[in-house]
């Protein structure tokens, strides 16, 4: 089971003033949640490790640029978003960051853990994420990943809020259909 | 039953070790033994540029192409400016001026001989008065 720390108990202010002990907090909490939204959207694992030391560097260096300590996590995320759409540009795979999406749904109130898979399930499951657009993985991954609320994801993925809305819905839509379908 | 949560750190399992390795990595090219970032202590320049330029960058890009417009319709308008008046001091035209002056001069000149007769000052007298006078004339 895995224990996720409340924002305000992360030593944030203390990485800040530059002390390596509260990095290392940071980094133990953060490190695999980055890698698997990393990985999943990049499918490579030296590419995916690279990415995630990418990460950690720039914010050790830029932890200036963040203006609220309690967001935290989402600025991180951020930064990992930036780099894998820099891994993308290089693979000139920018046309797949690219997404039509015809209309806004109007309520929203899906949690993370309202889609629930059976263990003969998970296989189907993996090639089914694997299957959405990027976009809609993306935001499904850290909808999945860390809970994000609509407003980080629209600041992680730099995009406007009703995208992030309709990009979650309609993923979840279709990872449900997709599922019923299976069984 | 398991959440999407689950599933995916699960198959990410492995992977913890490499990642413990990154971290460690990270800390120690980031910082000296026990102590702060090196950045930290880095000139202020650098400091400056980090703190202030680097996050907003795109703001500080626009302001500068902004002034380097300003300032490169600034100097056109200068450039335009002084071929007129590089033009216009030739020694024809500075002779053409001075004698327009001269005609200029001559012609206002018994203007202003007028103009230097000081009025008579009008001073108010009772009409009575101003019959004798008329007499007297």
């Amino acid at each position: 089971m895995l224990v996720v720390a409340e924002p305000e108990q992360l030593p944030v202010l203390q990485a800040r003033a530059g002390e390596p002990a509260a990095w290392d907090t940071l980094f133990r909490r953060y490190q695999l949640p980055l890698y698997v939204y990393v990985f999943e959207l990049v499918h490579d694992e030296q590419a995916s490790l690279d990415l995630v030391q990418e990460t950690f560097i720039a914010a050790v260096r830029h932890i200036g640029g963040l203006r609220d300590e309690a967001r935290f996590g989402s600025w991180l995320f951020g930064i990992s978003h930036q780099k894998c759409i820099q891994q993308w540009r290089k693979q000139n795979r920018e046309e797949l960051l690219r997404d039509e999406i015809a209309d806004t749904p109007d309520e929203f109130d899906d949690g993370p853990d309202d889609l629930l898979i059976r263990r003969e399930q998970e296989t189907e499951f993996m090639n089914l994420l694997n299957q959405l657009l990027l976009p809609q993985r993306s935001v499904l991954l850290l909808h999945f990943v860390e809970d994000f609320s609509l407003e980080e994801i629209a600041r992680i993925t730099e995009t406007q809020i009703g995208t992030v809305k309709s990009r979650l819905h309609y993923a979840k839509k279709s990872l449900r259909k997709l599922l019923e379908k299976k069984k | 039953m398991k959440t999407p949560r689950e599933i995916l750190f699960q198959r990410h399992q492995t992977a913890e070790s490499k990642l413990d390795t990154v971290r460690c990595e990270v800390l120690s090219a980031e910082f000296v033994r026990g102590g702060r970032r090196v950045a930290d202590t880095a000139s202020l320049p650098s400091l400056l540029w980090r703190e202030l330029v680097w996050p907003c960058r795109r703001i500080w890009t626009g302001l500068a192409a902004a002034w380097i417009f300003i300032l490169a319709v600034n100097f056109s308008i200068e450039d335009k400016s002084e071929i007129v008046a590089q033009k216009s001091s030739t020694p024809e035209m500075i002779m053409t001026w001075q004698q327009q002056e001269r005609v200029l001069a001559e012609l206002i000149g018994p203007n202003e001989a007028r103009a230097a007769v000081s009025p008579k000052p009008f001073s108010p007298r009772p009409s009575s008065e101003r019959f004798f006078e008329t007499l007297v004339v």
